[in-house]
């Protein structure tokens, strides 16, 4: 099929109220090609993991209302009814948590947490399976992987069951891999080897990888394209190169200042004056006004539509349309 | 683990030696005098005298409590004053009765509430959440022996589908005896279950774990009963317990109602009649099944969960 591999067109994820929805998620619209790795990224609360479990249909409905269209390889997901989904998830699309502390069932071996990933999406005798739960977990980097299949995840370190639920997420070598902050727990040297093995599997499959992270320096490593979210909505999309060298939203230029330089650095975003407003409490204009250096009385009354800045460059700024169109 | 249990097993020591001990204290307190119990109010003062003195009741107080404490470890609980049978040979007609009867109750409980608990949970708030609410409130509100009346009168005396009184001989025989009594308890005890049931599989449908099993495409059933119910298992064990010990204590009102042979009716008969021997090992028999209860689930725990095996 052509087509990208992932396609979301206005995606609204609302809690509350119908009359006054609180809309975490608010009109996102990005695709995502095979072959890719794309960067997400924005500050705590921003929707990203709301964005990313979406495309799982892995937000609990209720209480949340999703609205907007998903397509994988032209399957329209949001339209698919619910008991379709198992066959998709693990299987398309795999996903790695940002929670690897809890994310895996303490009262089960990790041996039988992959192998579940594995035959839930064929069939497999026991030996082919464990044969291929150690490959995995070898090609995750765990040491001494025979053994440790018998292993629970209690016995294991942060980044240790960061590396089992990438080889859950891997398993049956998904077209889309979503990596929610999957380097978060770990030290540096373990971040650079899970992030290898993610390069790695995207070009042994042509799979996609949408990668949620806080970490720019990961983000200029890996990624092809960046995304940037603010409150609920997508402020700027680009080529990781020109997002670096031509930020085009006032936000994320605060983002790269914020990050002395790029390539060395793995500090945190948080160092913006001023704090989020939750998703979804701005319900007029640009959420970002508030802390914005380029702000106008526009920016109170409308929110701006995304504007191109060149190509595969889009930002969502009155003030940076107007210096573009200049 | 074999290590683990045996420390378990000394702990429970103190609690068997405090229990002789408040036995053996309660029985000389209840009013009455047990020879007069034993052979009627018409025996001649002689034979009366010789009976306290053949049962030792005659002797200091600290020395029948020592005496006792060596025969309960011996297992050796005497005579019963009426009936002249060893009291042991009596505990092992009956307590095999009262075992099959609270296995039963409690495998029915089990089998009925754990669905029940988890179909509520995830119909939260729906008609079958409601229903279960009302279903344990009923079973909260019901006393044991109250339903056991209704159901021998309904389904015994009124339909006749079952056997009114005893056990019964064989295995089918006491299979067909043995439904209404065990219905009993197992409806009282599910409707406890089935809300613990409930409530622990709710909070741990909403643990992280259970979001990775769902994304690694495991449809519901197997995220609930694989996944959800074997974490939940951990809370619900406790409650398990407590019901096995609940449903032990039902039985004595069931096997009166149902005129069964057991430890609950042996006792109330032998309370009745002031049957120090019979009491004594009877209490003893009741106090014992706890202690085994409680050991037994600990090593339910450390079947179910690696953590404490790890840390044991
Ligand atoms: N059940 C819920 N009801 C209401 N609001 C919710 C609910 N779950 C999440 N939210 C809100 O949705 C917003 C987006 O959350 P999300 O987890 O997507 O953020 P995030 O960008 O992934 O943040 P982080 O970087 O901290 O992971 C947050 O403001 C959060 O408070
Ligand atoms: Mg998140």
């Amino acid at each position: 099929m052509g087509g990208p591999l992932l396609e979301v067109r206005d995606l609204t994820v609302a809690f509350g109220p119908r009359d006054m929805p609180l809309r975490v998620v608010d009109g996102v619209s990005f695709a995502l090609d095979r072959g890719e790795t794309v960067g997400l990224v924005g500050e705590s609360g921003s929707g990203k993991s709301m964005t990313a479990l979406s495309v799982m249909r892995l937000v609990p409905e209720p209480p949340a209302r999703i609205g907007g269209e998903i397509r994988l390889d032209g399957r329209d997901i949001l339209g698919l009814p619910l008991r379709e989904m198992p066959a998709i998830r693990g299987r398309d699309v795999g996903m790695i948590f940002q929670e690897p502390m809890s994310s895996l069932n303490p009262v089960m071996t990790i041996g039988d947490q992959i192998g579940e990933a594995i035959s839930l999406h064929g069939r497999m005798t026991p030996a082919a399976r464990r044969a291929r739960v150690i490959e995995l977990l070898t090609l995750v980097g765990m040491p001494d992987p025979e053994a440790r299949i018998r292993a629970y995840p209690d016995q294991f370190s942060g980044g240790m069951r960061q590396r089992v639920m990438a080889a859950i997420a891997m398993a049956c070598n998904p077209s889309l891999l979503i990596a929610d902050e999957p380097t978060t727990a770990l030290d540096v040297t373990i971040q650079a080897q899970v992030l290898e093995l993610m390069t790695d599997i995207r070009e042994r499959f042509n799979s996609a990888i949408l990668l949620i992270t806080h970490d720019l320096g990961v983000v200029a490593e890996i990624c092809d394209r960046v995304i940037v979210m603010y409150s609920g909505r997508i402020v700027e999309e680009a080529p990781v190169e020109a997002l670096f060298d031509a930020p085009r939203h006032p936000y994320t230029r605060g983002l790269l200042k914020s990050v002395p330089s790029f390539s060395e650095t793995r500090e945190r975003l948080y160092q913006i004056a001023g704090s989020v407003p939750p998703a979804g409490t701005i319900r007029e204009g640009c959420p970002f006004r508030a802390r914005c250096p380029l702000r106008m009385p526009r920016c109170a009354v409308e929110m701006p539509p995304m504007a191109a800045h060149g190509p595969g460059h889009r930002a969502a700024c009155w003030a940076t349309a107007e210096e573009a169109a200049a | 683990m074999a290590r683990y249990l045996l420390y378990r097993l000394l702990d429970a020591i103190p609690t068997v030696f405090l229990v002789l001990s408040f036995v053996f204290v309660a029985m000389r307190i209840l009013p009455g005098d047990p020879a007069l119990a034993a052979l009627g109010p018409q025996t001649d003062p002689a034979q009366l005298a010789l009976f306290r003195e053949r049962m030792g009741l005659n002797d200091p107080l600290w020395l029948q409590y020592l005496k006792f404490l060596w025969d309960a470890v011996r297992f050796d609980f005497g005579v019963s004053f009426l009936s002249n049978q060893p009291v042991s040979s009596l505990i092992a007609r009956n307590l095999p009765h009262t075992i099959y009867l609270t296995l039963t109750s409690v495998v029915i409980g089990l089998a009925l509430g754990i669905p029940f608990g988890v179909y509520a949970a995830t119909r939260r708030n729906r008609p079958a959440d409601s229903a279960l609410r009302l279903y344990s409130l009923l079973g909260y509100a019901i006393p044991d022996f109250y339903l056991a009346a209704i159901l021998l009168i309904v389904f015994a005396l009124n339909l006749g589908w079952f056997p009114i009184l005893g056990a019964g001989t064989g295995f089918w025989d006491g299979l067909h005896h043995i439904i209404l009594p065990a219905l009993t308890l197992a409806l009282l005890k599910s409707a406890f279950l089935g809300r613990l049931t409930r409530t622990s599989v709710l909070e741990v449908l909403g643990r992280d774990y259970v979001r990775t099993a769902r994304a690694k495409g495991a449809r519901e059933g197997r995220v609930i009963y694989r996944h959800a119910l074997r974490n939940a298992l951990l809370p619900l064990s406790t409650g398990i317990g407590i019901s096995i010990l609940a449903t032990l204590s039902g039985s004595v009102a069931v096997e009166l109602v149902f005129n069964r042979p057991g430890i609950g009716r042996l006792l109330i008969d032998a309370i009745s009649e002031r049957d120090y021997p019979v009491i004594q090992a009877g209490v003893l028999m009741f106090a014992f099944f706890v202690i085994f209860v409680n050991l037994a689930m600990e090593v339910v725990y450390v079947l179910i969960d690696p953590r404490i095996r790890m840390a044991s």
